[in-house]
């Protein structure tokens, strides 16, 4: 059918849209709408973009899920057509993407699609480390024990389907020295560990943990095998010329353990001048330690007042060494060796996660933990045999060897299984190809822990998932709100939100040092807790999500309140601080940290920042660049020019306008903040200019008119955060067949104030997370 | 050993028979008869990846030889007598031009499968074609070592899976290797944690024992599985047999070479310069100790917003390699490449300093540095900066400059540089000939 668009004058189309206003739409609204404001780029003809709508005037539409919901997903986010187009009036837009919705919806209702979220991944290194944790009790730095994982999708739980002979040879190391680790046999010959301190931490001030009355250093936990004597050695920070630095006195340097005094050493200049080399030499002493996992700090006895170090320019370059050289010696490492002269007792014999109800490691009580661990590290699936195989392992060592040798290889074994190295949905036999069936309780389990927890499923999630609670939705309900007040919840303040904001960027974040002199090591993990504590607050308080957007509060410390240039806040610790309108804070978009991962080293860019809104707040990112067209601002583009006729060269080129004219503008609204997040009003003597508008046209001077503009389509922000979470919780891309139960989730958190609990809820209670599709043949 | 040399071809299986996998490598000539009969093949070979092109103009040399050095080249000077420059190379596959594919095809050759999902697909890169001959005589077939750290979300080309824009490695078409920045754990891999030799392989057999009971288990789950899902656990499979096979190796290797005596490094260095020169050194120590045959080396990584302050440049390299071809920015950007260049060059030099039968470990083994991209303004994937270093044992020439007269595909090369290890491929990706060029 060849629909007469040309020939719709102006008049003509202008008296449709008015006729389409008053009726709510005629029967074939979905043509005329067409006509009016789609075919004249993306007609057959133009497919601007590589969009044709016109055969979509022959073709029913839910047969065409995909194009219907990218099309229902830019007229909902108002981005087409274009700015400066005839567009829809608002109450068009509302009424035609309403109905489209309604038809997308009601076929969905009768063609359900979960999904299929993929038979055989892999948990990540940071779900592995937090199953040891829940498994066994105890700490490891997963970092250290295995590669990366890669992202795709924003998330690194997706691509998960593969095993490297590289990788698995890490998984046998990794369960080698973490069977050793927990229990307690590190501690039969001595071994050592060095922890070092990164040389960008500015140690002027008092470290969280410590006791005040301390100056720098640093805390971390540490594993002692064995009752025993343990050596500790401490080196100094060091300057390029291997010089200690900041040896301008004595100073009184403890070594603290459980926060107890366990050694003391005086640090003093050289009697030669020069001679630096002997002058850490003498920090290494033997202390006796009893077996258990402790707080180790080490740490300045702070002095007389000193020059404030935050003078000090931390950054390691030799302009800054020179110019701002350390005010006070600072820890390097701390090398731990041991035990030397140890006991038997091991600190297995305090590890409830490993002993259970047991009392010791034994023969007899072999069977029980095995059984017990197999159940918790296989999350209820495959332990029958499972057990069988542990308990085989164990006898063979134990035979040939000592019940620790036995407990020992058998748990290396339960770490090196698939069973608990991958999470596993196995297909049902006789499903029918294309129709979904529901997961099973133990899925379930698996399912809402790994999404809560980052992790395996505890003992009570088990048990819930064994009475069946878990596919009655009442019973699904009451654990989703239990494992949310659950400390481990944490995981998604910190794994979930870490990748959604871009937060894990920080660490690879170096600011030009040059320009940015105070910027350490400090601030980068103040400002990630920042945001961290935030996300944390909405979940914990079940506030609603758009707090996250505007807060009327933040929480600080004194690195990171000084930063922002709020007074009267002091101390390592962070708390919740009410804030004022002229301290230019509150939502995440003011954060250093978001405001530092969407910057170059060296300046801001309003092209990331514009870009970072549109794919994790708003949900429609752009395309991405044609490999011939230059980065935008890095056109030769007169920099000393305002932003506002640098925006207007851009424009210029009609192969950036496209996606640049709604980047740029949103963008913009950021410039009030430097590319650590400092506030500033004049950007090289010219006073910033952040006015930029929204997708929709609509004009704002900095951030309060992005946040408002974002707020006030809570639903655009609300469907962005779901898609995210979906996307997480499934390990699988969010496609446009999960569109209709994205919009549940939407509309059910709605009607709940967007609180954080509702829309966890309802992806719990959502098809995709709950079913999914069988094998295609 | 030339004379051992006929015009029947071998089969591997037959020599390992024969004489026993300790045996093997000077008789590799005799699985090659294509090779000129009076010399024989390398058996080392380094690949070094160097991120985003380089300013051509200052990369490539005028005339024929390198006796006048571009700027960006001029730390080779001490080796350029065992350095050929080659320009007029591109990656056809690697278009449209992408960061994501200029990693990728560097040494595939191949098309990247635009997803982002994990049913990515690549091809399988010529060193680890390389290793599955070269490589399997020795502990680790192969070594991938990168400079990254971090892992990092948001940053990967949009359409692309980060696979294709971290992993230089692929062993199969759809399987990536990881590669390792962390020196210490590169170390364990390569020489573990010492002890005696009764203890290091005691704790080898540890490792055996516990891949058995992953085999048991992976079978157990293969049959509770649907076909294609089989087909993954079939591949779980094969990577727990060549696992069995690495320690098999290494068990040989307990008694053949003496753990050199070497201080396991504990971190990671602070300089980016440091860094490097580390992971070189452990490089030049797996080929001194024969660990590994086969290594790959990713200078930085695609898109890498990494600064130099080190050098005096303090903008991004990302955003500086889009220079809109400002002077100033083009300027910069060499002087990164140029960086690049020398800790390779570094590394070159201690390579011929070190002994290794009657010439050089440089000698000995053959090194290929460059980019999968020409022009990074563009992401343009013609004129590459390239070079071949070493191999001269294997009758690789130096101090040239070879230009081809027409575009030449980069996978003539890796023919080329597989033909000097002794591996003889008919074709690789798109390849159409071998640079003959080299060695004459």
């Amino acid at each position: 059918m060849e629909f007469p668009r040309r020939v719709a004058t102006f008049c003509v189309v202008l008296f449709l849209a008015l006729v389409a206003r008053a009726q709510a739409l005629p029967e074939n609204d979905w043509e005329i709408f067409l006509a009016d404001y789609c075919l004249d780029c993306h007609d057959s003809g133009s497919a601007k973009g590589g969009i044709d709508l016109e055969w979509s005037l022959d073709a029913s539409l839910s047969g065409q899920r995909e194009m219907m919901e990218k099309v229902i997903r830019q007229l909902d986010g108002r981005m087409m057509p274009p700015v400066g187009k005839f567009r829809p009036t608002e109450e068009e837009y509302s009424v035609f993407v309403g109905k489209l919705v309604e038809r997308m919806d009601a076929y969905a209702e009768v063609h359900p699609h979960p999904g299929r979220t993929e038979t055989l991944r892999r948990m990540t290194r940071y779900e592995y480390q937090n199953a040891i944790r829940d498994l066994l009790g105890i700490e490891i730095d997963a970092k250290t024990l295995l590669p990366p994982d890669q992202s795709s999708h924003g998330f690194d739980n997706i691509t998960v389907g593969d095993l490297s002979p590289a990788l698995l040879d890490r998984y046998i190391s990794a369960a080698q020295k973490i069977s050793r680790q927990a229990l307690g046999r590190n501690g039969d010959s001595p071994d050592s560990r060095t922890v070092r301190v990164k040389p960008d931490i500015t140690q002027d001030g008092h470290v969280e943990g410590l006791p005040f009355g301390t100056r720098g250093g640093v805390l971390f936990r540490h594993d002692f095998p064995r009752d025993g004597e343990y050596e500790v050695r401490i080196n100094l920070m060091r300057d390029r010329n291997e010089k200690v630095e900041g040896l301008s006195g004595k100073s009184e340097l403890q070594v603290l353990v459980d926060g107890g005094v366990a050694t003391s050493f005086m640090v003093s200049p050289p009697e030669k001048r020069n001679d630096h080399t002997k002058v850490d030499a003498h920090l290494a002493s033997r202390i006796k330690v009893d077996a258990g996992t402790r707080e180790v700090g080490v740490t300045f006895v702070k002095g007389a007042p000193e020059i404030r170090q935050t003078l000090r320019r931390p950054y390691e370059s030799a302009f800054n060494y020179h110019r701002h050289p350390r005010q006070g010696p600072a820890v390097y490492q701390v090398t731990i060796t041991g035990p030397f002269g140890a006991d038997s007792s091991s600190m297995a014999l305090n590890n409830k996660h490993l002993l259970g109800d047991a009392v010791e490691l034994s023969p007899k009580s072999a069977r029980s933990i095995l059984r017990r661990l197999v159940q918790v590290a296989y999350r209820g699936m495959n332990t029958e045999a499972g057990y069988a195989n542990a308990m085989a392992f164990y006898l063979e060592s134990a035979m040939g060897g000592s019940v620790e040798d036995g407990f020992e290889a058998a748990l290396s074994a339960i770490l090196v299984s698939p069973n608990f190295l991958f999470r596993i949905e196995r297909d049902r036999p006789g499903e029918k190809p294309g129709e979904p069936y529901a997961l099973n309780d133990l899925e379930l389990a698996s399912r809402l822990s790994f999404f809560l927890w980052s992790s395996i499923p505890d003992e009570q999630l088990l048990a819930a998932a064994k009475a069946r609670r878990l596919t009655n939705p009442e019973g699904l309900a009451a654990e989703v709100t239990r494992m949310l007040a659950d400390p481990k919840a944490r995981a998604l303040a910190e794994n979930f939100a870490g990748q959604w904001l871009y937060l894990r960027n920080l660490d690879s974040i170096q600011p030009d040092g040059r320009l940015y002199p105070d910027f350490d090591e400090n601030l980068r993990r103040a400002m990630r807790r920042e945001t961290e504590m935030l996300f944390e607050n909405v979940m914990r308080e079940d506030r609603s999500i758009l707090e996250l957007l505007q807060s009327d509060f933040t929480f600080l410390n004194e690195r990171l309140a000084k930063h922002y240039g709020i007074p009267h806040i002091y101390g390592e610790r962070f708390r919740k601080v009410a804030l004022r309108p002229e301290h230019g804070r509150g939502g995440l978009l003011r954060h250093g940290s978001i405001l530092t991962v969407t910057s170059y080293a060296n300046r801001t860019s309003p092209v990331l920042r514009g870009h970072w809104v549109l794919e994790n707040l708003l949900g429609t990112p752009p395309p991405p660049a044609p490999p011939d067209v230059p980065a935008l601002e890095d056109n030769p583009v007169d920099a000393s020019l305002p932003v506002r006729e640098r925006l207007a060269a851009h424009r210029d080129n009609p192969g950036c306008a496209g996606c640049h004219s709604v980047m740029d503008p949103i963008g913009f609204a950021f410039e009030y903040y430097d590319a650590i997040g400092q506030f500033r009003s004049h950007e090289a003597d010219q006073p910033v200019d952040a006015t930029g508008a929204m997708a929709d046209g609509t004009k704002f001077d900095g951030l309060e008119g992005l946040e408002s503009g974002l707020v006030n389509r809570p639903e655009l922000f609300a469907r962005t955060l779901t898609e995210k979470l979906l996307t997480y919780a499934l390990g699988r891309g969010v496609e446009s067949s999960d569109a209709p139960a994205v919009r549940k989730i939407v509309r059910s958190a709605a009607v709940d104030d967007n609180r954080f609990s509702s829309i966890i809820q309802a992806i719990v209670a959502s098809e995709p997370f709950t079913m999914r599709m069988p094998e295609e043949k | 050993m030339s004379h051992f040399i006929t015009k029947k071809s071998l089969s591997r299986r037959t020599l390992l028979r024969g004489v026993g996998a300790s045996m093997a490598l000077p008789l590799l000539d005799a699985m090659n008869p294509a090779l000129a009969a009076t010399v024989k093949p390398v058996r080392r070979v380094g690949f070094v990846f160097m991120p985003m092109g380089a300013d051509i103009t200052r990369w490539k040399p005028e005339g024929k030889t390198l006796d006048q050095l571009p700027p960006i080249l001029e730390s080779l000077a001490p080796v350029r007598d065992k350095v050929n420059v080659l320009s007029s190379l591109e990656l056809r596959n690697a278009y449209p031009g992408s960061h994501a594919t200029s990693n990728s095809a560097f040494l595939s050759a191949a098309r990247a499968k635009q997803t982002e999902s994990s049913d990515y697909y690549l091809g399988t890169t010529v060193d680890q074609i390389a290793a599955k001959e070269i490589g399997q005589e020795t502990q680790l077939p192969s070594l991938e070592l990168a400079m990254d750290m971090m892992e990092t979300v948001g940053q990967c080309d949009n359409g692309y899976a980060c696979v294709y824009q971290n992993n230089l490695s692929w062993s199969t078409p759809t399987t990536p290797l990881p590669a390792e920045a962390h020196p210490r754990i590169v170390f364990e891999n390569l020489f573990g944690q010492g002890g005696t030799k009764a203890e290091r392989k005691a704790a080898l057999e540890r490792r055996a024992s516990l891949l058995d009971f992953v085999r048991e288990d992976m079978a157990k789950l293969k049959r509770e599985l649907g076909a294609s899902d089989r087909a993954k656990v079939d591949n779980y499979l094969d990577t727990v047999r060549e696992v069995e096979r690495r320690i098999q190796r290494a068990e040989a290797s307990v008694d053949e070479n003496p753990l050199p005596d070497l201080d396991r490094p504990v971190g990671v260095p602070a300089a980016y310069a440091d860094h490097a020169r580390l992971m070189f050194d452990l490089q030049m120590l797996a080929l001194q100790g024969d660990v590994t045959r086969v290594m790959t080396f990713q200078l930085a990584r695609e898109t890498s917003n990494r600064t130099y302050p080190e050098i005096g440049v303090s903008d991004p390299h990302h955003p500086l390699s889009h220079h809109g071809n400002d002077p100033d920015k083009i300027a910069r950007m060499a002087k990164i490449n140029a960086f690049h260049v020398s800790l390779f060059a570094e590394y070159l030099e201690k390579l011929d300093a070190t002994p290794d039968g009657d010439g050089s470990l440089l000698d000995h083994s053959i090194h290929l540095y460059g980019s999968g991209m020409g022009d990074p303004n563009k992401h343009d994937h013609s004129n590459l900066p390239v070079l071949v270093a070493g191999g001269g044992a294997a009758g690789v020439k130096g101090n040239r400059h070879i230009d081809f007269d027409k575009v030449t595909p980069l996978a003539n090369l890796h023919l080329t540089l597989l033909d000097r290890v002794g591996v003889r491929l008919e074709k690789f990706a798109d390849s159409n000939g071998l640079v003959e060029e080299l060695a004459v």
